[in-house]
């Protein structure tokens, strides 16, 4: 995604209620969390569990959070977010960079990037793949989401080589 | 001392403030000895009671928030530490029931008789105090009530004593008595 829309991204997210993001960087949504930082909003973690858990904490005092990470660290975090996010019913956005969806990504992704679609559809987490012409629409449906206290994830195609 | 006697001396001199406690035994120990809509057990996601610690600390900061750790789950997130210590949250106690085991899954040996918990946190800008009787417990308390955070209270703990019943509780319950009673 484009470095422009990404700051939009994360503008309109923050400007229509999301008022905490937290994670741990991934490279595929740099410029959304650049654009956190100059809005000092960001809090980076040492692992993506973590993170989930400082979400889960704000959400319990009325705060709403968006929770960023690559989708290894995603996979790190299944059972945190089977077994708090989702048994505890908190609301809370995920965002989740997709690395391996390209077939000549580095090795490592290639097979997690292979299994992440079944991974959501696994975990029953409600997901919508987000993109240049989409994403306005896309962060709707997770505000909207957020509102009926349901968490979802935006997933973020990494679509280049580097 | 066990866990329960150190936990109902902790609960005994607090007011109101909120307490994440951590899975296994703790939560169990804390629900059979005083349940109160203030607890947020955490009977899944091993090691982050410290970490949704902090984030209640950091959105509702007119309260103090203890979270109640296990030696097992802290080690488990010690990464907790230092996101806990780059932002300092003067409201939080973390008190570590330290017992060098995974007592609810049968006891086996955690390396907190090895590597001290104490100087890691010390080094993650905590200030670390650390009890073995009961007596020191309730003195330290009352110490600790006055200071700034973020607190890390090591409290020895004896394994053993009766086993307290599991949390017969929806999630979702426990979840909306504590948002409510943050609300307060």
């Amino acid at each position: 995604m484009k470095e422009l829309t990404q700051k939009q991204v994360f503008d309109y997210l923050f400007n229509n209620g999301t008022e905490n993001f937290i994670g741990v960087p991934d490279s595929t949504m740099k410029h959304f969390i650049d654009q956190g930082f100059k809005k000092n909003k960001i809090l980076i973690t040492t692992r993506e569990d973590e993170a989930i858990g400082i979400a889960v904490g704000m959400t319990l005092s009325q705060s709403s959070s968006l929770v960023f990470m690559q989708n290894a660290g995603f996979a790190n975090s299944l059972s945190t977010i089977t077994s708090l996010v989702q048994l505890y019913k908190i609301p809370m956005i995920f965002l989740i960079g997709w690395r391996g969806f390209l077939k000549n990504d580095a090795p490592e992704h290639t097979k997690i990037g292979k299994i992440q679609p079944k991974l959501l559809q696994a975990l029953s987490l409600q997901s919508k793949i987000i993109n240049e012409k989409n994403w306005k629409a896309s962060c709707d449906w997770a505000l909207k989401l957020i509102k009926e206290k349901k968490p979802c994830a935006l997933i973020l195609k990494r679509d280049f080589i580097d | 001392m066990i866990r329960k006697e150190a936990i109902s001396i902790i609960v005994e001199k607090m007011s109101n403030q909120p307490i994440i406690s951590a899975n296994g035994f703790i939560s169990r120990d804390l629900f059979d000895t005083c349940d109160r809509n203030s607890n947020f057990y955490m009977i899944g996601s091993m090691g982050l009671a410290s970490s949704i610690g902090l984030g209640v600390a950091l959105k509702s900061t007119k309260k103090k928030i203890f979270v109640f750790d296990g030696d097992g789950n802290i080690l488990m997130n010690l990464g907790s530490l230092i996101t806990i210590g780059i932002i300092k949250p003067k409201n939080l106690v973390h008190v570590i029931f330290d017992n060098s085991s995974h007592e609810s899954t049968g006891g086996q040996p955690t390396a907190t008789n090895k590597i001290q918990l104490s100087k890691i946190a010390k080094s993650a800008n905590y200030k670390v105090f650390q009890v073995k009787t009961k007596n020191q417990l309730t003195k330290i308390f009352q110490k600790i009530k006055l200071i700034p955070g973020p607190i890390m209270l090591i409290v020895k703990i004896e394994k053993g004593g009766v086993i307290s019943k599991r949390i017969n509780m929806e999630p979702t319950k426990i979840k909306n008595r504590f948002i409510n009673s943050l609300k307060k």
